[in-house]
């Protein structure tokens, strides 16, 4: 029997993780690695399975198979090792509605046996950083965008060496998103950032690694940069003499066996295409056949969407 | 039990600065005020009805301490134990769907000091306002019936309040398996019914800590009676409940 042995030095490391609830699976063996020191955005379509993971990771919920190490340890051993390092967002957090602000921080400051000095300083700097330091009303009376906002200091009381997010920015509206983006990548080498969401465009922007998971299953793992480099079409933007041409162009390039998808947009042509070289060649050449004039022949750049389309067939957000 | 400290100061604060400093410390302070008044009042009352009706005669003696003492206990055996169960309800269901079970569990807080937590706190919430409530009830004796034998009054709510321990136990066991609060308030209210019926019955009552249900009134009638069995199966019931909460909470995904 091979024994494989948990990576000490990943701060994530799922084997074969799998999750069922009756017949539906949520999980189906999920092989993943992340390295400490990142920020890793775990992305997936609303009930891809990405919150039953984070569960797993914090000790909520238990795997039906397979193994979670957290920091080295296994999630359903050590669960008071993994608890005094991580700090933990979920989806919609809840709080006492009869504290403020600084006094949740400092109930949760005192659950991690902070010491008086080190709880005020902590919690000052954190309602400062959370743009709650001023606020003196309960959390009850919170907005949303607030009580996450609370929520992300509160992840950041006990300094953690892993911060895990479930869609932290899903209830911020664009200030408030961007804020807590900007706070993330600054935690950047010193704590390891673990994120689910389904915004394409926060993993872009933030995140250094990324996994895309599907229907319970990791469809790719790698850097942002590598996995729009693994894509298997490119884009490319044409323009022709005006509308009429684009759609005479169109038909004619139909039923290319390099073409995936092909797009009018007044004069332009937006096309996603399998086999590079090919559409360089017959794309002009389709347009000369049909006596018009090329304006425009660009490789467009492929982004994380188009990956994820072509990866989970259709788009997240 | 990790985190115990720090949630038990939370739950202590909560108790101070939320409605669960009133309902059962006001519910007893109430009863214990009231209690002596209606036992004065009450021959008066009956007597006012018999002289609307012609030819009805209701001889009715003078009311005694022993009267008021009656009234408040039954007022704890009847309304109190249901406030219990109602209000112990929502004890770990109300975190948990809530969502602060959630923050709370993943730092370094136990599951089984979570559990214990509550018990604790509740217990101690509801020995300090028995307490205070049994003290009011006997100074009002006092003065309205010029004194009264308040040995009998302590010893039947200590009784009492081994059974009402016990409820909040079972209570935080339901309220921990499960998920609705009103599911669980159903089984604190069958739990409640079922173990009064079973207390009728001798052998459970001599044998079982169902026999807390009535040796409490008989606590202040009779001389002595014996409640070794009562007790002890009380407090080991107790001890069970509280490990069989905590067990099935650990068990539960989150």
């Amino acid at each position: 029997m091979t024994v494989i042995r948990p990576d000490e030095s990943a701060a994530i490391e799922l084997r074969g993780l799998t999750k069922r609830f009756g017949d539906a699976i949520a999980l189906d063996g999920v092989d993943l690695v992340v390295r400490p020191g990142i920020v890793f955005g775990f992305l997936g379509r609303n009930g891809a399975g990405k919150t039953t993971a984070l569960r797993i990771l914090s000790g909520l919920a238990r795997p039906t198979a397979g193994t979670a190490h957290v920091l080295g340890h296994d999630v359903e051993r050590a669960t008071d090792a993994i608890r005094a390092r991580i700090g933990f967002l979920p989806d919609v957090p809840g709080f006492y509605p009869w504290m403020t602000a600084r006094e949740y921080l400092e109930f949760a400051g005192r659950l991690f046996g902070l010491d008086k000095a080190t709880l005020d300083a902590r919690a000052t700097a954190l309602l400062e950083m959370a743009g709650l330091a001023s606020v003196t009303t309960r959390v009850g009376g919170f907005s949303r965008g607030m009580k996450q906002r609370l929520g992300i200091a509160q992840a950041l009381i006990n300094a953690p060496s892993l911060l895990m997010l479930d869609e932290p920015t899903s209830a911020l509206d664009p200030i408030g998103r961007r804020e807590v983006l900007e706070m993330v990548a600054s935690l950047r080498g010193r704590t390891t950032v673990f994120f689910s969401t389904h915004i394409l465009a926060d993993v872009e922007r933030v995140c250094d690694a990324v996994a895309i998971l599907e229907r319970g299953r990791v469809v790719a793992s790698a850097g942002v940069a590598e996995l729009t480099a693994r894509a298997t079409a490119n884009r490319l933007i044409v323009e022709v003499e005006d509308s009429v041409a684009a759609a005479a162009v169109a038909g004619a390039l139909a039923g290319r066996a390099w073409l995936k998808s092909i797009e009018t947009d007044g004069r332009a042509l937006h096309l996603a295409v399998s086999d590079l070289p090919s559409a360089q060649r017959e794309i002009p050449a389709a347009i000369a056949a049909a006596g018009m004039a090329l304006r425009r022949f660009e490789i467009g750049e492929t982004s994380l969407e188009d990956v994820f389309v072509e990866l989970v067939g259709g788009p997240a957000q | 039990m990790t985190g115990f400290g720090a949630f038990l100061g939370k739950e202590l604060t909560e108790i101070r600065r939320t409605w669960r400093l009133w309902v059962i410390p006001g519910m007893l302070v109430f009863f214990g005020i009231t209690s002596p008044i209606i036992a004065a009042l009450t021959p008066a009352l009956v007597q006012s009805m018999a002289t609307s009706q012609p030819g009805l005669v209701i001889r009715i003696p003078p009311p005694t301490a022993r009267d008021a003492y009656v009234q408040f206990i039954k007022s704890l055996d009847q309304l109190v134990l249901i406030a219990i169960i109602i209000t112990g309800a929502s004890v770990v269901s109300g975190e948990r769907s809530s969502g602060t079970a959630i923050l709370a569990l993943t730092k370094p807080l136990s599951r089984a000091a979570f559990v214990v937590t509550k018990i604790l706190s509740q217990t101690m919430l509801l020995v300090a306002a028995t307490a205070l409530g049994t003290a009011v009830c006997l100074a009002v004796t006092a003065v309205v019936f010029d004194g009264g034998d308040g040995a009998r009054l302590v010893t039947a709510v200590a009784v009492w309040l081994v059974y009402a321990v016990l409820l909040v136990v079972v209570m935080t066991l339901f309220s921990a398996a499960f998920h609705s609060r009103g599911a669980a308030a159903g089984a604190g209210l069958g739990f409640y019914f079922f173990t009064l019926l079973l207390s009728a019955w001798g052998p459970a009552a001599r044998n079982s800590f169902v026999g807390l249900v009535l040796a409490t009134q008989k606590a202040l009638v009779i001389e002595s009676q014996s409640l070794g069995w009562p007790i002890a199966t009380g407090v080991v019931a107790i001890g069970l409940g509280a490990v069989a909460a905590v067990g099935i909470f650990e068990r539960q995904e989150l």
